[in-house]
């Protein structure tokens, strides 16, 4: 019985998180929409509730209201499959990120981890379903019938494979650091003196090649001309409406969301507040709490950022995405493996 | 319970492994073939494999299938037909011989008495990625190196077979208005009843082999 | 055939308790992995697209990847995983040349029927 008892915790995690993962990703929207508004000298949408807070629950039923168009001559099967690879693939990354330490409910005397499970190769297992991500792109591109969804699926699917291995080997550097793949153990080697073992101060060319291929990866500007809306009509999903694009939307803003936790945890301490065990002592209640506020405080750092970069920077060609991606992206994220190899083998009492 | 994991894993790969081999349309086969490949990732990761699950994702699923299906979609393969004539036999003719040659495997495992092995425990410490690591970079590190040679064998020859136009470098950047010309301007060797295109750089390479000299703003290149 | 027969009674007592749970042997991951070799001998055989018969033989080789991973798993030694590794490396480099040869002969006979490129002359 043991076994039922965990699985129902499990699940009860695996729910939370779910839910607290739409909320962000919801809200990430509407301050998507409201910062670009600030950065282009306008409001953005304020009318629902106050502030405009309310605009999430609006969009949802918009989208769930709207008329479900299903092009004629499209593969029907592997239509309706796209949004649902994307979407499965972007959300099965939430179960290994440390959200906060080991947190002590504070009348019950039961401690709970705040990870949904350890995996011992929790840093292979993201990288591993990002790229089971590629095939919602591509297979919603195909069957869309439509040339401009061909072209923009194809675009966007050779782009992400690209910055895959970019990704993939600036975080070589960091494991190297760390020793280990799995996330926790990351997070906890990161802890003590203070935020000054934080990864980011060891791997900085490590954390500008993984920022700038995550940005590609996720689609985003300055890197997202396949599905820009002056490019390609609206680049793979050009044919999908209501519920199926709001799929689509989700996925993306998902995988931000997930690229943004990855860059805390592995970067930026995950969930090491810089005094926090000093005032709090370790273990307790509210150490917990401020930790796993602290973790949520960087990861909407990074959201800002990319939001920032979105009303900043002009969108590449795709030759020059390309270009970037293999020529300057790649040898610089070996540059930087090299550099941690030499380091780490002339210094090894870090 | 895990027997019944086994089952539903097992299944899940030979359903999609059938699937494959039924479908006439090739990417039906290769969504059946990621199918396959995930299950069994996860029986890899029931074998106390993780590494090697992860990696049989990575790899196949994210590195090799891609690459099918972009394959398929470029290339606009169609839905295959059935055989007619004289060799429609040959269809049963190949499972009846699939049969007769598991029947083979069969007998060969069933009579093979019951030894002693000690099952697949969550606790060992043979797939863990720093058992692997080792391995790798001490005791088999020859074979590591030939793979990463061959792994550049590929690369290369991957990209001589896709190039096309010969002899131009493959930094050529297209660009719209690239000029077409007949294949004997670039190889001399070739007759010059040889209509083969050829596609040049820029306007400026075109102008140069047609025998023009034209002064062009270099700047415009980047 | 020679009976091999559990040396240890200790030891063996203990594997036969655990069979009450009916754990997954080794026979039963070596019977799927000759399953899933024949299913993709016959889609070889069978298959007329040059693609198709690809991802037949690319099943083959899991099929021989999983036999690999489970012997290494029951008998306690990595090198069956390493082996995995390294086919897999030869898989994706099989891979790249394969279809880059694929695309090559499409683009010269515009079909991928192998019943069709039955001459070499094109």
């Amino acid at each position: 019985m043991d076994t039922a008892l965990d699985i129902g915790l499990k699940l009860v995690a695996i729910t939370v998180a779910f839910v607290v993962v739409l909320l962000i990703v919801a809200y990430t929207v509407l301050a998507e929409r409201r910062v670009l508004g600030f950065i282009q000298g306008r409001l953005g949408p304020n009318r629902v509730g106050y502030g405009g807070v309310l605009q999430p629950f609006a969009d949802l039923l918009k989208f769930i209201l709207k008329e479900d168009i299903v092009p004629d001559k499209s593969t029907r099967f592997i239509y309706f499959l796209a949004p649902v690879i994307a979407t499965m693939a972007a959300l099965m990354t939430m179960i290994v990120y440390p959200f906060g330490p080991e947190i002590r409910i504070p009348f019950t005397g039961i401690t709970i981890p705040l990870t949904i499970t350890r995996l011992d190769i929790g840093l292979l297992y993201v990288l591993g379903v990002t790229s089971v991500g590629v095939y919602g792109i591509m297979l919603a591109g195909w069957s869309s019938n439509n040339k401009y969804s061909l072209m923009g699926g194809l675009r966007s699917s050779a782009q992400m494979i690209s910055y895959e291995l970019a990704l993939g080997l600036s975080l070589i550097g960091v494991i190297m650091l760390a020793g280990t793949l799995d996330l926790g153990q990351i997070v906890e080697m990161q802890s003590g003196w203070h935020g000054t073992r934080w990864f980011i101060i060891f791997q900085p060319l490590g954390f500008i090649v993984y920022l700038t291929a995550a940005i590609a990866e996720t689609n985003r500007v300055p890197f997202d001309l396949p599905e820009a809306e002056t490019e390609l009509v609206a680049g793979f999903h050009t044919e999908y409406s209501a519920m199926k694009f709001a799929l689509f939307f989700l996925a993306e803003y998902i995988n931000m969301f997930t690229v943004s936790m990855l860059a805390t945890t592995l970067f930026l301490g995950g969930w090491n507040v810089p005094f926090a065990e000093d005032i709090f002592g370790r273990g307790t209640f509210l150490f917990g709490l401020v930790s796993a506020i602290g973790f949520l405080l960087k990861v909407v750092f990074f959201l800002f950022l990319y939001i920032w970069l979105r009303g900043t920077l002009p969108r590449f060609r795709f030759d020059q995405l390309m270009s970037f991606g293999w020529r300057i992206l790649l040898p610089l994220a070996l540059l930087s493996i090299f550099i941690t190899a030499t380091l780490i083998f002339l210094f090894p009492n870090l | 319970m895990l027997a019944l994991l086994f089952l539903l894993f097992a299944a899940l790969a030979v359903g999609c492994a059938l699937a494959m081999v039924a479908q006439r349309n090739p990417l039906y086969s290769a969504i059946s073939l990621i199918g396959v490949f995930v299950s069994l990732a996860c029986l890899y990761i029931m074998l106390a494999a993780p590494f090697i699950a992860a990696v049989q994702v990575i790899v196949y699923e994210g590195a090799i299938m891609p690459g099918v299906v972009f394959v398929i979609m470029l290339l606009n393969v169609e839905v295959e037909e059935r055989r007619t004539g004289r060799l429609k036999f040959l269809v049963p003719a190949a499972v009846v011989l699939a049969f007769v040659l598991f029947a083979e495997v069969a007998f060969i495992l069933a009579s093979m008495q019951e030894f002693y092995v000690t099952p697949a425990s969550a606790s060992a410490n043979v797939g863990v990625t720093h058992s692997i690591g080792t391995a790798l970079f001490t005791q088999y590190l020859l074979p590591f190196e030939i793979t990463s040679i061959l792994l550049l064998m590929a690369i290369v020859g991957a990209m001589t077979l896709a190039r096309r136009g010969g002899l131009l470098s493959p930094n050529a950047r297209v660009i719209p208005g690239a000029q077409q010309l007949p294949l004997s301007i670039v190889d001399a060797s070739v007759g010059i009843e040889d209509t083969r295109a050829v596609e040049t750089d820029t306007t400026d390479e075109a102008a140069r082999l047609l025998g023009y000299e034209r002064l062009r703003d270099e700047s415009e290149r980047e | 055939m020679k009976q091999r027969g559990c040396s240890d009674t200790s030891a063996c007592a203990m594997s036969q308790s655990e069979n009450n749970e009916m754990e997954p042997q080794l026979s039963w991951y070596l019977a799927l992995s000759a399953v899933l070799f024949t299913i993709g001998v016959t889609g070889v055989i069978i298959k007329r697209n040059i693609i198709a018969m690809f991802m037949c033989i690319e099943l083959m080789l899991n099929s021989v990847n999983l036999t690999f991973v489970a012997f290494s798993s029951f008998f306690q030694d990595v090198t069956g995983q390493l082996f995995v590794f390294i086919v897999m490396t030869v898989a994706a480099a099989e891979a790249a040349v394969g279809l880059g040869i694929i695309i090559a002969i499409f683009r010269n006979r515009e079909s991928l029927d192998v019943d069709e490129a039955s001459i070499l002359k094109l």
